[in-house]
């Protein structure tokens, strides 16, 4: 008996070293958690200082051209800091808040930077609405006619001179294969073909590869891409190649000019550096508008939604076009050509497709 | 001589008649182990179980890959548990756990939302104790697999985010019956944290574009410790069951999910604070 309970004891002592053992575990388990810490930010106050606080360090830890834009215009953000903070106070109205803040963020000279509120749409376009059009609406009616034909969003048409011609105007959608292979095969017994891309405002990066695609045979290095690593304005990934592969459908084998004005912006911009690695290819018109950044969202404390510029393509010399490509023949539409209904940039590649 | 003493809700003790002679004294002994075994088979240390429950509760997510602000919202989920011996071992389980999750939150000047949605797994091996009567305490751990994404209903390059990790997480349990005349209460506490894995990230101000269109992989793979994903999950529970409900349990309890992650100068954290309602079936 002495024996057997003895036993019990030493049974019931094991017992709660084991109770013990795994109250110890759980314990470790919550501290080691308690230890690691929260994973949690500080939040700015929904106030105009606040709002001011949270889109300034929103650009300063994120926009990847203060380098580039520090040496192109001289641009000092922490001076922009400066001189803007004392702009805010408590009493400011939404629409002053607003107004206040676009201001700041024209600064940057970037049509990829924008605030948007409901009421409005802040943005500095100055890369375009600085210089003259070069494009009008009735001159292209000129040239379409009435009879042009529509597909995935491109209008195209053969000109009296066996010249194809094409219009796009955006990138904003996915370009259809089978419809390019319509254009190119309809466009086929052409002497050369021009792709007017004037006030092409940009859209899908992929809708300008895959168009881009179609003018070249083999695989080639269009330009270089990359991205920020950390909150630094100097921390970047390595330069990684951005490589265009030829279209598996109908391939263009003439010669061809692509129209440009200053309102050809981010993907169309990235289209004109594709088009221009590829053989044949002449640019005509004015500078591009640029916009060689691609743009990321956030958003203040008050709710409104910002864009900036975060990752940067260069092309194939590792040259920034985030201000524009210049042209291979810098072409300004007259007013005497306009008077007489005539498109000065599409006569002027008209004239160089038939030599 | 041997003395079996194995104490179960079910099982009755067992005693050896010492002081009877050592001939009768074994006849004995095989008359009381072979009527017992004949009419009852040995009950299992740890019963097993499926447990289905569904949660609502507040969701809070932070992602800085999409956003500074902090999202609030609901949550809906549901789970379902099993929890199994293995045949290799008399005190060991597995506890095997599928989830699928829904959020949706909204920023602080509610005019822009995040969903958020997604599926992790969990696979257990504990080693059980029952240090006291009605008391169950297990400890162990297995792999923990998660994947989902959270998107944001307003962004454009950086809409969404991709969630896939795989982590080895530690887990423990206890568990007390606490019988009265007509319901049986079975108070639980269940644990598990993450402590070493990988998971997936895009780099600071990497664009998705980047990583799967062309291909530019940059520190997408990171492996982690419970210092760059301090997370953890718990579960506070009540299961009731009625003397007349034979194996089936009623739950009520409390399910907190706190993941997180600092990775590449990111954060992110989910927060999901969900009441539970389940029902557990014993076989």
């Amino acid at each position: 008996m002495k024996n057997y309970a003895l036993s019990i004891t030493h049974s019931l002592q094991a017992k709660r070293a084991k109770l013990v053992s795994a109250l110890r575990i759980t314990h470790y388990i919550l501290l080691l958690f308690l230890l690691a810490s929260c994973v949690d930010v500080d939040e700015y106050p929904d106030t105009p200082n606040g709002n001011f606080e949270a889109l300034w360090h929103i650009i300063d830890e994120h926009y990847c051209f203060f380098d580039y834009k520090a040496e192109a215009i001289g641009l000092n953000w922490d001076e922009v800091y400066q001189r803007y903070s004392k702009q805010f106070d408590s009493g400011m109205t939404e629409v002053q808040q607003f107004e206040v803040l676009t201001n700041m963020l024209s600064e940057l000279r970037d049509g990829h930077v924008n605030l948007y509120s409901s009421f409005d749409v802040g943005r500095n376009w100055s890369w375009h609405e600085n210089y003259p059009q070069n494009f009008a609406d009735t001159l292209l009616r000129k040239y379409l006619g009435t009879d042009y034909k529509i597909a995935t969003g491109m209008r195209y048409r053969i000109l009296d001179d066996n010249i194809g011609y094409i219009y796009c105007g955006s990138f904003a959608n996915e370009l259809g294969e089978g419809n390019l292979d319509d254009i190119m095969a309809y466009l086929m017994p052409c002497n050369g073909l021009i792709i007017d891309i004037r006030d092409n405002g940009g859209g899908m990066i992929t809708s300008a590869e895959q168009f881009a695609a179609r003018f070249t045979n083999k695989e080639i290095l269009v330009g270089y891409m990359q991205h920020k690593t950390g909150k630094g304005h100097s921390q970047f990934s390595a330069m990684e190649e951005q490589r265009l592969k030829p279209s598996k459908g109908i391939r263009w084998q003439k010669r061809v000019a692509i129209l440009t004005n200053r309102s050809v912006f981010s993907a169309a911009n990235e289209f004109v550096k594709y088009m221009r690695c590829c053989p044949n290819v002449i640019v005509v018109g004015d500078k591009t508008g640029g916009g060689a950044g691609l743009p990321f969202s956030s958003e203040l404390p008050n709710g409104w939604g910002v864009r900036f510029s975060a990752c940067p393509m260069y092309d194939r010399d590792k040259q920034s076009t985030e201000f524009g490509i210049e042209p291979d023949y810098n072409v300004a539409i007259t007013d005497a050509d306009a008077l007489q209904s005539k498109d000065t940039i599409i006569e002027f590649a008209r004239k160089k497709l038939a030599e | 001589m041997i003395l079996s003493s194995i104490h179960t809700p079910h099982s009755p003790r067992l005693y050896t008649p010492l002081h009877i002679g050592r001939g009768w004294g074994w006849v004995c002994l095989l008359f009381l182990f072979a009527i017992p075994s004949f009419a009852q088979e040995e009950e299992p240390f740890v019963q097993k179980t499926s447990t289905n429950m569904i949660g609502v509760g507040r969701s809070e997510l932070l992602d800085t890959y999409l956003s500074p602000e902090k999202y609030h919202g609901t949550e809906i989920r549901y789970a379902f548990h099993s929890n199994k011996p293995l045949r290799w071992g008399k005190y060991l389980t597995q506890t095997m756990i599928h989830q699928g999750y829904f959020a949706n939150t909204h920023n602080r000047a509610d005019n822009n939302d995040e969903l958020a949605g997604g599926y992790n797994f969990q696979y257990h091996v504990r080693y059980n104790w029952r240090p006291a009567q009605g008391l169950l305490v297990a400890a162990g751990g297995g792999p923990d697999l998660n994947i989902g994404y959270v998107y944001n209903t307003r962004n454009t390059n950086n809409p969404a985010q991709l969630k896939a990790s795989l982590n080895l997480a530690p887990s423990a349990m206890v568990r007390y019956d606490l019988p009265t005349r007509h319901f049986t209460f079975r108070f639980g506490y269940e644990v598990m944290a993450p402590l070493i894995g990988v998971m997936f990230s895009p780099n600071y101000g990497q664009s998705y574009y980047e990583i799967f269109n062309e291909g530019n992989k940059d520190h997408n793979v990171i492996f982690t410790t419970i210092a760059k994903t301090p997370s953890l999950r718990q579960m506070l529970s009540v299961d009731i069951r009625h003397r007349r409900w034979s194996k089936t349990w009623i739950r009520l309890g409390y399910l907190g999910d706190y993941q997180q992650a600092r990775v590449n100068h990111l954060k992110y954290h989910d927060y999901s604070h969900l009441f539970i309602l389940g029902v557990t079936k014993g076989f």
